[in-house]
């Protein structure tokens, strides 16, 4: 078992500050919305929270944006251009996760700190970090002030348009919210993953390919 | 310059018994003030036009004898335009006797007792205004003596009373009202403008939601042309049923008014009222106003359980035409209401179950995986074996 270097303190404060974000936002996000139904606290606290919590979360989210436009990391998030690559790639993933996991197959993504993610992942996070997430900040601003923005509210449709958008993010982030955890824990041991997310060191079996020296 | 002698004729022939004011009407046609009074002629009864061949008059004045003074003009051309044109000056004034008029002598001590007193005039007509203002903290204070307590010429005027927002009314005397709103309320200004004051400041009240037709390549309410009411021929031959627009026929309503536009499309702008103009007058301490944020931001909350339609009419009076609540949480909606939307209040069933759908599928995909890993465990230790 060999340690290497895959997740720089940059991107592991930012992604901490992120999970207990997007927790918070999704918990006061229910309060603000289900006011009828769920009783955490009072809407106007939920509204605050959710306010103070989201602007926290844009800054945050420029730690990640700023560290990978001027670090060689970005390479973990160039994507696979051959279309035939990525999707044979995927397609392995997938097959790894929905049947080989099951008789002790090893996963055929092998870490290296280039090349961290998987081909689901890299997709994944190309996806919720260059679309989702700016669309959920953006949509987000405009509610928080709508008069204020009422020419870029109304220039995206109108404020339901714009409403519909954030919750439909919202959405998909409740469920990335369960998931993500998840597969983060089918590692070589449930807390590998996690434990590498905090000192910044993946344990990885075979020799990793393209690493810089520690 | 016939016409205006024709006119002074009439206006002779009817006040002939009155010397005083025929002369005062004879002089005052050939002075500039009388071009006030032409510019309203179309619109006013000869008996008013009589009335305003003197109150037109700018300058026009009575002092009283504690020193203040009683402007006596009236614009002609504002009362004309207003909501009170129909019953004409007598409508309010049926008790100025054209003998003695004006009378030598009067008991008019000063402005806000001639305010407060006049006050039964409106009366005659708006008894349930009337009823519901005694309750009021805007009558309260009246009774204290407060000098700056409105009555009713003080939120409406006096001769050009004209259909306006609460928020455009009450703004005159409570200017500081937006600043003290944004230390509490997120999205102040925004909530001024959505929400009529009388909604939170009247606890009482009913509530609903109008949504009004909105022209957003003009940048102002649509109006109804004079003497063509189209928009509730219209809505009316939309609401198959009969039974208030569903969305669907919202839907329909917003493309056929649009049908010919080439511009941006005409929307519905939801704007928070109370269901009777009258309880608007039943205002509060605001101590009592509505402060809780889930009045309206929950589902299925007050407001939103009536709805209406509506266009601006041409007195500027709203046309309203009833709609369903459901048009509110629609899928429709996100077409039909795009300028309308209350966290909470009107949120989209069809979010709420793909919500339902991500929250349980989140669950369900880790506790799925978990148990078919538990059922293939021996499968997985030969594998991992290997």
């Amino acid at each position: 078992m060999q340690r290497i270097y895959v997740h720089p303190l940059p991107v592991r404060i930012w992604h901490w500050i992120n999970a207990v974000g997007f927790v918070a936002m999704i918990a006061t996000g229910i309060q603000i919305r289900y006011v009828d139904l769920v009783g955490l606290m009072s809407f106007r606290s939920a509204v605050n929270l959710h306010d103070w919590i989201g602007f926290v979360l844009i800054g945050n989210f420029f730690v990640w944006l700023l560290f990978y436009l001027f670090s060689d990391r970005i390479k973990v998030y160039h994507p696979e251009l051959s279309p035939v690559k990525h999707f044979r790639g995927s397609f392995r993933q997938l097959q790894y996760y929905g049947y080989g996991i099951f008789k002790g197959d090893p996963n055929p993504h092998h870490v290296s700190a280039y090349h961290k993610f998987n081909p689901l992942q890299s997709m994944t996070y190309q996806i919720i970090m260059l679309l989702l997430v700016p669309l959920q900040f953006v949509t987000g601003i405009l509610l928080w002030d709508v008069k204020g923005f009422s020419a870029a509210v109304e220039f995206f449709g109108g404020v339901r348009v714009v409403d519909t958008v954030h919750v439909l993010c919202f959405i998909f982030f409740v469920g990335f919210i369960f998931i993500h955890p998840y597969l983060a824990s089918l590692a070589h041991t449930p807390t590998a993953h996690f434990k590498a997310m905090f000192t910044g060191y993946e344990e990885v079996e075979d020799q990793p390919v393209g690493a810089p020296p520690e | 310059m016939a016409r205006l002698r024709k006119e002074d004729t009439a206006t002779r022939g009817r006040f002939h018994k009155d010397f005083l004011v025929g002369i005062i009407a004879a002089f005052l046609l050939f002075s500039a003030t009388f071009m006030t009074v032409r510019a309203a002629d179309s619109a006013l009864s000869e008996a008013d036009k009589g009335c305003l061949s003197c109150h037109s008059s700018e300058g026009l004045k009575k002092d009283l004898a504690n020193g203040e003074t009683l402007a006596l003009h009236v614009q002609g051309e504002a009362f004309a335009k207003s909501v009170h044109k129909a019953i004409g000056c007598a409508g309010c004034h049926g008790d100025v006797d054209l003998k003695n008029h004006p009378a030598a002598q009067d008991n008019i001590k000063s402005l806000r007792q001639y305010a407060i007193e006049r006050a039964a005039a409106c009366r005659q007509c708006h008894e349930d205004a009337f009823k519901q203002h005694e309750g009021s903290l805007h009558a309260a204070r009246v009774s204290q003596g407060n000098p700056l307590a409105p009555v009713c010429t003080g939120c409406h005027g006096s001769h050009s009373v004209s259909p306006k927002t609460a928020y455009e009314t009450c703004v005159n005397c409570h200017s500081a009202a937006l600043g003290a709103h944004r230390k509490w309320l997120p999205n102040a200004g925004l909530h001024h403008e959505v929400v009529s004051c009388a909604a939170c400041h009247a606890p009482a009240a009913l509530r609903m939601i109008d949504l009004r037709l909105y022209d957003s390549a003009a940048k102002g309410w649509v109006s109804e042309k004079e003497g063509s009411p189209l928009f509730e021929k219209l809505a009316r031959s939309m609401d198959a049923d009969g039974n208030g627009l569903d969305a669907a026929e919202l839907r329909n309503l917003l493309r056929e008014i649009n049908r010919d536009a080439i511009a941006a499309p005409r929307t519905l702008r939801g704007r928070v009222e109370l269901r009777t103009g009258v309880e608007a007058h039943r205002l509060s301490d605001k101590t009592q106003a509505i402060k809780a944020c889930d009045n309206c931001h929950s589902d299925g909350a007050e407001p939103f359980r009536n709805i209406t339609v509506s266009i601006t009419g041409p007195d500027g009076r709203p046309v309203r035409y009833r709609a369903r609540k459901e048009v509110l949480s629609s899928v429709l909606s996100v077409e039909s209401l795009r300028e309308f939307y209350a966290i909470g209040g009107t949120r989209n069933k069809f979010l709420d179950v793909l919500f339902v759908l991500a929250l349980f599928g989140g669950i369900a995909v880790p506790v799925g995986h978990m148990t078919v890993k538990w059922l293939f465990r021996k499968y997985l230790k030969r594998g991992e074996g290997r």
